[in-house]
């Protein structure tokens, strides 16, 4: 094509760019639709016509290792169970999780398991899919009570496990003789489990100032950049901090960055060893138990959740009474249980 | 499209399509705006989640302000709108008056009206909204109705009054605007004012729709108004843009995410595949200026 005729074509284009805009959709989608994996799988290729349920499967966020673990769990229960799996992922957006739930309820799907944004914002999706007749299991995060609506949820109890982890260092902490300085690593406090954790943490070193000062609390937002910088900043201001709890294992990473720099990173039973504590179970942790620099660390069962979540969703189904909370015990595992405890630490399978 | 993505093309989809964009088309209006005087307005997120809050704060029927009164709904919007015009104002008078780089200054704004919003609610959400608040966003037609009225008066003040022409001028040469008498720092001031009143009354349907007053509300969307807005082919350096083009470009990203949900693409493909379309459209648009410009 001549310069001339590019500029024609050009001007005319410059009338229709929203035309030209749902072109390159158009065209995108169609490259998608014949390159991209579907999202829709059973158990095997073979047995795609057998599966007689369809389960949309709707996540806030894939942003960490836990979610994905619990993403991965749930599809390989419904791919046990011969169950056709429909997928999607709100990106942190409840407004669109709400979207991608009625999309679901769109595409006349049987079941849904939702992780929520919050507690909160998720009634309006679960309206829409109970109103369609179709019901609902919160994965890990719980919904408020509200009208007309009673979800079922399998959550851990983050503020209990916290509590028993936070507990178990505190032990340790005694078991040297000394006070410490603690410093608590928070989430994203717009996260009910982050809250939970922050709760959970205060609740055990409450009664425990003699063995444990908290002199700093270090937010997070969920981010590693910013766990890394407040760690950094409070390890100057209090350079004498041994005892750091973060509210998730992902941000381990950031942890031991900055202990690192402030050369305080020591395996337990070296001196200058600081007391670490965490949240999840994830792969990092599992290493760094396994390496003993981490003392304990709350692990949340996830593959005790994602079985519970298809089982409620088929019993509900199946119009059987089912619980409101099903709640994951969780435990804590530590260097004195490690072997007898990390078949059920999904970060030491994800490891493997 | 609607052979290729199952259920496209039903009613129940469309509603569900138009649920999702109203409030983001509404905050990307606001946003249109900011972008033609060669503004940018990073707060417009965090404006609704504290316009969000402070409607949660009145109109609860748990622990809201004027909880149970007939007043509740009328003040609590009010109030949110009124919210979003103070927030406006201080960013126009940080930017006009102070000659804040409006990047920094909004990007203050956002981090402080973010803290602001957690602080107030202590990170809990806010239920027990009345029925008569949720329907402004749940009934389409009146969700509609509002997003519909505000893009028509923007497009209108944008393409037909002096202060539209004013707004182009000041973004093309704000110099040379003010030599020719146009009030640069009045427009400039205005304009970031009605960026927070329609962030405001974007979070009045965002609150609605989601039934809840959060600190978070819209925390991740962003990079949608901002990307909706130049989609549609506003320029970031000012002194291009339309509301159409603005409606065209939340008509699109919000097509993109629904028809790649519909498809059932895998999330890691989805992101992938926006990211490619978004950049087609921007290499498309990047082309049609080039040819256009040089034809002319």
């Amino acid at each position: 094509m001549n310069a001339c005729a590019m500029k024609t074509l050009a001007v005319r284009m410059s009338g229709s760019l929203p035309a030209l805009l749902l072109t390159n959709l158009l065209l995108c989608l169609l490259v998608a639709s014949g390159c991209g994996k579907p999202s829709e799988s059973t158990s095997t290729s073979g047995t795609a016509q057998k599966a007689s349920l369809t389960v949309g499967v709707n996540f806030e966020t894939l942003q960490t290792e836990y979610w994905v673990a619990g993403f991965e769990a749930i599809k390989e229960e419904l791919k046990k169970r011969d169950i056709r799996l429909v997928e999607s992922v709100a990106d942190g957006d409840a407004n669109r999780q709400l979207q991608q739930v009625r999309t679901l309820v769109t595409r006349k799907v049987d079941g849904i398991i939702l992780v929520p944004k919050d507690s909160k914002t998720c009634v309006p999706a679960i309206k829409s899919a109970n109103e369609a007749g179709i019901p609902v299991v919160l994965f890990n995060r719980p919904a408020s009570e509200s009208d007309g609506i009673r979800p079922v949820a399998v959550v851990a109890d983050n503020r209990k496990l916290t509590r028993e982890t936070v507990q178990f260092m505190i032990e340790e902490a005694r078991k040297t003789g000394r006070k410490h300085k603690a410093m608590l690593i928070v989430g994203d406090l717009g996260d009910m489990n982050a809250i939970g954790r922050r709760d959970g943490f205060y609740d055990a070193v409450k009664g425990h100032e003699s063995v444990v000062e908290v002199v700093a609390e270090v937010p997070s937002e969920w981010n590693q950049e910013k766990a890394r910088a407040g760690v950094v900043n409070a390890l100057q201001v209090n350079p004498d901090i041994s005892f750091i709890f973060s509210s998730s294992d992902f941000l381990f990473p950031s942890v031991v960055a900055a202990l690192k720099s402030a050369n305080k990173y020591h395996r337990i039973g070296e001196p200058g060893h600081v007391i670490l504590g965490g949240f999840d179970g994830d792969a990092t942790a599992y290493q760094m138990l396994v390496d003993r620099y981490l003392d304990a660390t709350g692990v949340q069962d996830v593959y005790f959740e994602a079985e519970q979540s298809v089982q409620a969703l088929l019993d509900l189904l199946a119009k059987k009474e089912v619980p409101n909370l099903i709640q994951d015990p969780g435990f804590v595992i530590h260097q004195g249980n490690l072997e007898e405890k990390k078949g059920r630490m999904w970060g030491a399978r994800v490891r493997k | 499209m609607a052979p290729l993505a199952p259920g496209f093309a039903t009613l129940g989809n469309l509603q569900t399509l138009l649920a999702y964009l109203l409030p983001l088309l509404v905050a990307a209006v606001g946003l249109t705006l900011v972008l033609v005087i060669g503004g940018m307005d990073l707060s417009v997120t965090s404006t609704i989640a504290l316009a969000s809050v402070v409607g949660g704060k009145v109109m609860s029927a748990e622990d809201g302000w004027l909880a149970g009164s007939p007043w509740a709904v009328p003040v609590g919007v009010l109030g949110m709108l009124a919210t979003g015009a103070v927030l406006g104002a201080m960013n126009g008078v940080a930017v006009a008056v102070c000659r804040i780089p409006a990047f920094i200054a909004t990007l203050t704004s956002m981090m402080f009206l973010s803290g602001l919003a957690i602080w107030i609610t202590l990170s809990r959400k806010i239920g027990g909204l009345p029925p008569s608040f949720l329907v402004l966003g749940q009934n389409l037609w009146m969700a509609a109705a509002i997003a519909g009225v505000a893009a028509g008066v923007a497009h209108l003040a944008l393409s037909r009054t002096v202060y539209g022409r004013w707004l182009y001028a000041v973004g093309q040469n704000a110099r040379a605007a003010w030599v020719s008498g146009v009030p640069v720092v009045w427009v400039t001031f205005g304009t970031y004012v009605a960026s927070g009143v329609f962030a405001a009354l974007s979070a009045v349907l965002f609150t609605a729709v989601l039934e809840t007053g959060n600190p978070e509300m819209a925390r991740d969307n962003l990079l949608d108004v901002i990307g909706a807005v130049v989609i549609g082919g506003t320029s970031l350096f000012g002194g291009k843009g339309s509301v159409a083009g603005t409606f065209f470009g939340v008509v699109f990203l919000a097509l993109v995410d629904n028809s790649l949900n519909l498809l059932g693409l895998t999330y890691y493909t989805i992101l992938m595949v926006k990211g490619g379309v978004i950049l087609g459209a921007a290499l498309v648009d990047s082309a049609r200026n080039r040819f256009a410009g040089g034809a002319g």
